[in-house]
């Protein structure tokens, strides 16, 4: 019986639930717009990270070397687009 | 009437109706002489449903060439018409449409193609694989290629040519100021050819990544695949921001949506943002093929290893992310701040360091080598010096308050003209001409080929250098003429009969491959270089299979091992070969693709849904499809291997070569 | 077709690793695709010209709906996989058509908020704001329409050939599917919406 329970996926499931419920914080009290954007920061990319190890086992092949790789190389980039594009367009116009 | 009234051409000329007569004679005549001579089966069962790399490399090529001579026609108009001052060859609108399909198709509709056709034809071969990972994917990439190609070709017959420039700056591309359908064209064509693109990089990233053969580590493999390694990571990561910016501005001019209009809140400079975004690691992926090309051609002609094999890797890897770091240095004159522009400065500079560190390598894997003057090794030589001057003038656009000066005059035209020419046409052109015996059988007349070179390196000296000086004097690019008093008309002769020296040189390439194709002897072997890499080792013409036997590899120069060092590369006894089925269903896509294009840029939605749910049911199709793909059984590959004059069973053998 | 028994199914053939690893690769193009919409948004959604900010159209009872239903669904497609992996055709049957019918909620819902904002007087062509907010979210939309019909195919391919070498690949492809587009909810959820409500 042990192996049919899905433990892995039960526990990711908890943890994505706790972290959407700590983000809506946000909304439901009162802060800053520095710690809520510090808060949502931390909690979107920890779920982005849990659902790509829990349930894509992105690391399970003997490509999870070049998949991880192909993963970070993506976010560095989409991060310095993002911001990039928000320095010339908004932060420093 | 009205309904008509859409697809007529804005602003016709004598020139355009007689394209249009010419278009539709060259139509007919394919088709009469397909159907005279009877060659529909074939062309449908050996091109139109093949999913062998070789053959859609072919056809890149092809494609890439018919539209070098597309985009060089725009080429020598323009020149023609600025050679005098205030020349009445072509109105302002004329030029526009003209420098804007020059632009993109160059860039998109023939290096691209160009690089795709070498990654087709020679990566498989280096790597020692069958095919790549997904061949009926590569076979839909090259039909939507083709068909965006073709789609932005008829734009300037049916509804006229975009003409707001190869970057399409907005408000300028938006509806208030692009009222043509053109600019349609230009954000239809390029998603499509766009998609294919993207889905090459994904297919040759997971070919290169899984598919080498054994004892191919990633530090053995041949400089040519890790620059399209490289090159290929790039596009994946690039081209989602094209097709999301070319969404975007399809959605303001069809869709009445404000992303880059002037009017409720939308931001003109946002396209100029993404377009670089995408724009500047796409110069990259253009030009590191064509450095793996040099990187081939200058060891084999030179007789030497590369020198400094891991420097050009860690420089390719470095390039491939400081290529998504310096976007803003197409636009310092935009208005952003002094700090934004410092950043960009220095990151731009730093990128020219791993570039300078690719020619050092270059220069000594030349010293103390025996160097053979052969076509491609010229062009590989002429290239090193003329592409320093491009780099060069390259580091002082990147100054960015200098830059204020340099902005939008000629002396940028110049710079990029003299990264793009010696850089990727050059090396092109020596692929073409090393790589040409691999897959037709025979040499090119080496005597015109060298006629070749140096009218297009005398041909670009003349056209482009003196654009630096007027340039530096003020000289405005994409200006339809010049007053007398501005002293440019001199200059700009000389540009015009240097363009007219290139022509004449790209004439010779037909003319070569013509003669050739009448004269070379056949009997070349399989190696008429004395070349190095995998792809050298399998026969000429290279067999559907690619290897018989799998290659065994002991480093990236294993063939020059096998022929020099006692490397046994073919062990074991053949096998089986599974290969992949042909399929119509690209080609079909291909079709569907080209009639949602025309019937967007034209906003005839009846047939834009009914071709959409044409996509949605290939798609469907495919995903029911049980296709296990064939296998070649033994006795057919030993019967074409004996073919080839390949003796069996004498597994350690020393190969013979035919050298010239 | 050469097939290694000592891996799972969905890695059992050469042709079926190479499907994974393309995959793979394919989403991180689609990082970039949803990296570039979120630019346009972030760089917009102050530019509302005439048009209603974000604080007046977002509501949060719709958004709080879509997240939990797309969460669940990433875990019921888990689920399925999990199942597949012991073999258990009808439990991973049943998990995937229950992720499908929770994508389905998730859009019936997408549809209704979208029908609120054409209510409020924010359409497509009202702002800049207004292109870029629908446009990130039409192509997230866009993309679980799309997986309901790929996931539909496969649940009556499963049916119909059992469980093969192939069909556990497209399971599996499918499935790292659903959780990227989850991934990208979330940012949706957290930078537009809560941001945008903050």
């Amino acid at each position: 019986m042990k192996e049919l329970f899905p433990a892995k996926q039960v526990m990711g499931f908890v943890f994505s639930l706790i972290l959407t419920v700590i983000a809506l914080l946000v909304y439901y009290t009162d802060m800053s717009f520095a710690v809520g954007m510090t808060i949502l920061l931390v909690t979107a990319f920890i779920q982005a990270f849990l659902q790509l190890v829990v349930f894509m086992h992105a690391g399970e092949s003997k490509e999870g070397t070049a998949i991880y790789t192909n993963i970070l190389y993506g976010v560095i980039i989409a991060v310095v687009t993002v911001f990039g594009s928000l320095l010339i367009l908004i932060w420093d116009m | 009437m009205e309904f008509f009234q859409r697809f007529a051409i804005p602003h016709p000329s004598p020139a355009i109706y007689a394209s249009m007569v010419a278009i539709a004679l060259v139509s007919i005549a394919i088709v009469v002489g397909l159907t005279y001579f009877k060659k529909w089966g074939y062309l449908w069962h050996e091109w139109f449903t093949t999913v062998d790399h070789k053959k859609i490399g072919i056809m890149y090529l092809i494609s890439a060439l018919l539209m070098l001579f597309r985009g060089g026609a725009d080429a020598i108009m323009m020149r023609a018409q600025l050679a005098t001052p205030e020349a009445k060859l072509l109105d302002a609108q004329h030029y526009n449409e003209i420098f804007t399909t020059h632009g993109v198709v160059m860039i998109l509709f023939m290096a691209m193609p160009f690089i795709f056709a070498f990654m087709n034809l020679i990566v498989p071969l280096q790597i020692g694989a069958r095919d790549v990972a997904f061949p009926r994917l590569n076979a839909l990439s090259f039909w939507l290629f083709f068909a965006g190609a073709m789609l932005f070709n008829i734009s300037f017959v049916i509804g006229g040519s975009p003409d707001a420039g190869w970057t399409s700056y907005f408000p300028l591309a938006g509806n208030d100021f692009s009222t043509s359908v053109g600019t349609n064209y230009y954000m239809l064509a390029i998603q499509i050819s766009g998609i294919g693109s993207l889905m090459t990089g994904i297919n040759f990233c997971t070919t290169i990544l899984k598919m080498r053969a054994p004892g191919m580590t990633l530090m053995k493999m041949p400089m040519f695949t890790w620059s399209a390694f490289i090159a290929n990571i790039i596009v994946v990561f690039a081209f989602p921001v094209l097709t999301v910016a070319l969404l975007m501005g399809t959605a303001d001019r069809l869709f009445g949506a404000n992303f880059f209009t002037t009017a409720n809140g939308g931001m003109d400079m946002l396209w100029a943002n993404f377009f670089w975004v995408w724009g500047h690691p796409e110069v990259y992926i253009l030009i590191l093929p064509a450095f793996g090309l040099y990187s081939e051609i200058i060891s084999t002609f030179s007789g030497r290893n590369l020198y400094g094999y891991k420097s050009m890797v860690w420089s390719m890897v470095l390039i491939s992310l400081l290529s998504f770091l310096v976007w803003t240095h197409h636009f310092f004159t935009m208005g952003q701040g002094a700090l934004t522009n410092s950043i960009f400065s220095i990151t731009t500079m730093a990128i020219a360091v791993p570039t300078g560190v690719k020619i050092f390598n270059w220069l000594f894997t030349m010293w103390k080598g025996k160097i053979r003057f052969t076509v491609p090794m010229l062009y590989s030589i002429g290239f090193i010096p003329l592409f320093t001057i491009g780099g060069v003038t390259g580091v002082m656009l990147a100054m960015s308050a200098a830059d204020y000066q340099y902005h939008n005059t000629m002396f940028l035209v110049a710079h990029f003209h003299n990264t793009i020419i010696p850089g990727v046409v050059f090396a092109m052109l020596a692929g073409l001409t090393y790589y040409w015996p691999k897959f037709f059988g025979f040499i090119l007349n080496e005597k015109i080929g060298k006629l070749t070179f140096w009218l297009l390196t005398v041909g670009f000296v003349l056209a482009f250098f003196p654009m630096y000086i007027t340039g530096l004097d003020g000289q405005a690019r994409r200006m339809y003429t010049y007053s007398e008093a501005t002293g440019f008309g001199p200059l700009n002769m000389v540009s015009f009969v240097g363009a007219a020296l290139m022509a004449i040189g790209f004439v010779t390439i037909v003319y070569n491959i013509y003669y050739s194709f009448k004269n070379s002897p056949r009997n070349i072997g399989s190696d008429p270089w004395d070349a190095r890499s995998l792809e050298w080792a399998t026969h000429t013409p290279v067999p559907e299979y690619n290897f018989a036997r799998v290659p065994q590899i002991s480093s990236s120069q294993t063939f020059w091992d096998s022929k020099k060092n006692g490397h046994a590369l073919f062990k074991g006894e053949i096998e089986d070969i599974h290969m992949p089925n042909k399929s119509g269903v690209p080609f079909v896509m291909g079709i569907i693709f080209f009639i949602v294009g025309f019937s967007f840029v034209f906003a005839l939605w009846v047939p834009a849904v009914i071709a959409l749910i044409g996509v949605f049911v290939c798609m469907t199709l495919r995903s029911f499809e049980q296709d296990h793909g064939y296998h070649i059984h033994v006795k057919e590959i030993k019967e074409t291997e004996a073919k080839y004059g390949e003796v069996l069973n004498s597994e350690d053998r020393p190969r013979t070569t035919t050298r010239v | 077709m050469k097939i290694d028994h000592a891996q799972p199914l969905e890695y059992s053939t050469d042709q079926n690793q190479l499907n994974i690893l393309g995959f793979w690769i394919f989403l991180g193009a689609e990082i970039m695709l949803f990296a570039t919409l979120f630019t346009a948004y972030f760089t917009l959604s102050h530019r509302t010209g005439s048009g209603p900010t974000p604080a007046e159209i977002f509501e949060i009872t719709p958004v709080l709906i879509e997240t939990f239903v797309l969460l669940t669904s990433s875990f019921t497609i888990g689920l399925g996989i999990h199942a597949m992996r012991l073999g258990r055709k009808n439990a991973m049957v049943s998990f995937f058509a229950i992720t499908l019918l929770l994508g389905l909620v998730f859009l019936g819902v997408e549809v209704f908020e979208f029908m609120h904002y054409y209510h409020v007087g924010a359409t497509y062509q009202t702002s800049a704001f207004t292109a870029a907010l629908m446009t990130t979210l039409g192509t997230h939309g866009g993309h679980v329409t799309l997986g309901l019909f790929w996931g539909t195919f496969i649940i009556i391919q499963v049916i119909k050939r059992g469980l093969t070498p192939q069909t556990a690949n497209k399971a599996f492809i499918f499935s790292l599917y659903w959780h990227f587009l989850d991934v990208v909810w979330i940012f949706i959820f957290s930078f537009i919406y809560l941001k945008g409500m903050m």
